[in-house]
């Protein structure tokens, strides 16, 4: 009986598919940490070390001047860019998050005339790529007079994101209708229902939503760039890329800035990693 | 003074005529049940009266005002619904204060208006804890807790019951019907259960496809069904039909030919029946007798499908020459099904149903 249990426990098939199983998945974890760990060790190396041959594997000596290099420049205010970014990116979070979330319970809580049609309407803003429209969004900025700060860039994510409006009204359709009615009867304005008890029910995908429009607008290269004229306001992203095309010979330094620039998506990810699983996993995108 | 008046009450979900003119006195003080077939409208119009449903046409009034465009809140009304919809990530404190501090009433009488309902209910250790972390029951009484503490004109239920174990719905029952004395308000009830129909109302009110078919006390509605319909919905088990052709009329009395062979006399009868027009003969299972042959009586013959013993009673599913009956008879009459019996009609308490299905008697 116990033998029989043992035995079952290790059954071989099993042992195997496992050590299969995981012996790929180690292989492509790693595939994907290389250039991860290339740039970290980079830029703990001189320009020289960096290309050497062999390959260093590990950088001898570590070279921890390259941190207080990084930040002494002056040709790359990377703190004022940091800041920069960190603006940015909760700027657009929070403008994303709030419009969106507001259009998203119209679309799954209210009723009201023509709701579907322009729901579909909204979808179809999916269908039109970004850059047909940009030129004309460009000049009608310049229009304004407000190229060289971020409006153009911060404003339109107060006006909704289709994709995220999708996303939110899934999450929206699933609080009980009769939560808001009872709200109703206990004399809440329609605002106060959305931000009282609607939005504590679908806290999870506000996280996430939230962390999306981080990660992208942390990594958004093309709007800055276009829009921004000076050193001191870009963000990191565009800000590396300048100063990489200024001294296309300073590997280390550049390495050292994409690491600090980097980090903090991986820390955000690790401290919001259950919200991602609670989220996807319960209701989602069903 | 909080009656409910509706009058002529109509509501259309795109083109589908969903309540099709409802004309309505509750009284004050009064508990009326709602009742009728899944579908058949119920929640809809209470949340019409409620305020969570517009009326497409008439009006609705309470307490001698005109609410039919006010706001839900403005309407002195409180609801409780099926699935409770508890603030979830409020606790049971502030679940029952939320409306009272919309209301802007100051924080000591929230306190004290909460913790009276608290009493009332039996929840206050349940106060400090979130919905997630109560039983059923626990929530249900939360839930009413909050409509009470607004002091409502009316409370409004949607089938609170329904989410509950048996025990638990009988105990939530009483516990109903004793907030209904101690409050001494209107309210109005929405269930399918036909014992909590018959044993909380003052008055029923029968529901079908969006009409009214019967409104009445529940001994008026079990006793006297004034159409074919309600006579098949209210009563459990159901009421035995049996077509019959009229034979001849002396003044209220009815002497009639049943499909299924015997001659019988319905007495009683307030409406006309001309000789030869067909009827239907209604009585329900407790009027039927089983005898295994009793002779020179007019009998229907059955042969047992089923026998339900239920402890005190037994209920008889038979099948007639004219479909099924089912007669209510003691526990010590063992019947096997298979068996053949003959069944005798006691006419005291008939009901008569004239060819449209609308009662003559
Ligand atoms: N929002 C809505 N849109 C369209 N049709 C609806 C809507 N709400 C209800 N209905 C329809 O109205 C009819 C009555 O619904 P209602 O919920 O009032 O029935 P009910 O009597 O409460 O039934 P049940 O006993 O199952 O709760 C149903 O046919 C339903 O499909
Ligand atoms: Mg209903």
């Amino acid at each position: 009986m116990t033998t029989d249990l043992i035995r079952r426990r290790t059954a071989p098939r099993h042992l195997v598919s496992s050590i299969i199983y995981h012996c790929v998945m180690l292989l492509f974890a790693a595939i994907f940490l290389l250039p991860f760990y290339w740039m970290v060790i980079s830029a703990f190396k001189s320009n020289i070390e960096i290309f050497s041959q062999p390959i260093a594997w590990f950088p001898d000596p570590i070279r921890w001047e390259n941190v207080s290099a990084l930040f002494a420049r002056t040709d790359f205010p990377f703190l004022r860019q940091f800041a920069n970014s960190v603006f940015y990116a909760g700027a657009v979070a929070f403008g994303t998050c709030f419009s969106c979330a507001l259009a998203a319970y119209s679309f799954a809580c209210l009723r009201w005339r023509g709701r579907n049609l322009v729901f579909a309407f909204t979808i179809c803003a999916l269908l039109i790529p970004p850059i047909v429209t940009f030129l004309p969004t460009y000049i009608g900025w310049s229009r304004l007079g407000l190229n060289g700060t971020y409006w153009p860039l911060i404003l339109p994510s107060f006006f909704g994101d289709a994709f995220y409006i999708f996303m939110l009204r899934q999450f929206f359709l699933s609080v009980p209708r009769e939560l808001m009615d009872a709200a109703r009867l206990d004399g809440a304005s329609e605002f106060r229902i959305w931000w009282q008890i609607v939005l504590p029910q679908v806290r999870v995908a506000l996280v996430i939503v939230a962390l999306f429009a981080i990660v992208y607008t942390w990594n958004e290269f093309f709007g800055p760039l276009i829009y921004l004229k000076t050193r001191e306001d870009f963000p990191l992203s565009v800000g590396l890329f300048t100063f990489r095309s200024q001294r296309a010979v300073e590997w280390s330094i550049s390495m050292m800035g994409a690491t600090f620039t980097a980090v903090p998506m991986v820390v955000l990810f690790l401290f919001t990693q259950r919200f991602f699983q609670q989220g996807l996993a319960t209701k989602g995108l069903k | 003074m909080s009656s409910v008046i509706l009058t002529g009450v109509r509501k259309q979900f795109g083109s589908i005529e969903v309540i099709k003119g409802i004309d309505l006195t509750i009284e004050d003080k009064e508990l009326v049940v709602f009742v009728g077939p899944s579908g058949c409208g119920k929640s809809t119009l209470l949340r019409m009266i409620a305020g969570l449903e517009d009326v497409d046409y008439g009006s609705i009034e309470i307490a001698g005002q005109d609410v039919t465009e006010r706001a839900p809140a403005a309407r002195g009304v409180a609801m409780v619904f099926q699935n409770y919809a508890l603030y979830p990530h409020m606790s049971a404190y502030d679940n029952l204060a939320y409306g009272l501090r919309r209301a802007k009433v100051a924080s000591t009488e929230v306190d004290r208006r909460v913790r009276d309902a608290a009493r009332l209910l039996q929840i206050t250790d349940l106060l400090d804890r979130l919905p997630k972390a109560m039983s059923g029951g626990q929530r249900q009484r939360v839930a009413i807790g909050r409509a009470i503490v607004r002091k409502p004109e009316v409370f409004l239920f949607d089938e609170p019951l329904s989410n509950l174990d048996a025990s638990l719905r009988v105990e939530m029952r009483s516990q109903i019907a004793r907030l209904h004395r101690e409050l001494q308000t209107t309210m109005i009830f929405v269930t399918h259960d036909q014992v909590e129909a018959m044993t909380l109302a003052d008055r029923i009110i029968v529901l079908k496809g969006g009409r009214i078919e019967q409104v009445g006390t529940p001994r008026d509605i079990y006793h006297h069904p004034a159409n074919l319909f309600v006579a098949g919905f209210i009563g459990s088990p159901t009421m035995n039909l049996f077509p019959a052709k009229v034979i001849s009329q002396d003044g209220r009395q009815v002497a009639l030919h049943l499909d299924s062979g015997p001659r019988v006399v319905v007495s009683g009868v307030a409406g006309s029946a001309a000789a030869g027009t067909n009827v239907t003969l209604g009585l329900r299972p407790e009027k039927l007798q089983v005898a295994r042959a009793v002779d020179g009586v007019d009998k229907i013959q059955g042969e047992v499908t089923l026998a339900e013993h239920l402890g005190g009673e037994t209920i008889l599913h038979l099948s007639g020459p004219h479909g099924p009956m089912i007669v209510k008879c003691d526990e010590d009459f063992d019947q096997m099904p298979g068996l053949k019996v003959d069944v005798t009609l006691d006419m005291t308490g008939a009901n008569l149903f004239d060819a449209e299905g609308q009662a003559i008697c």
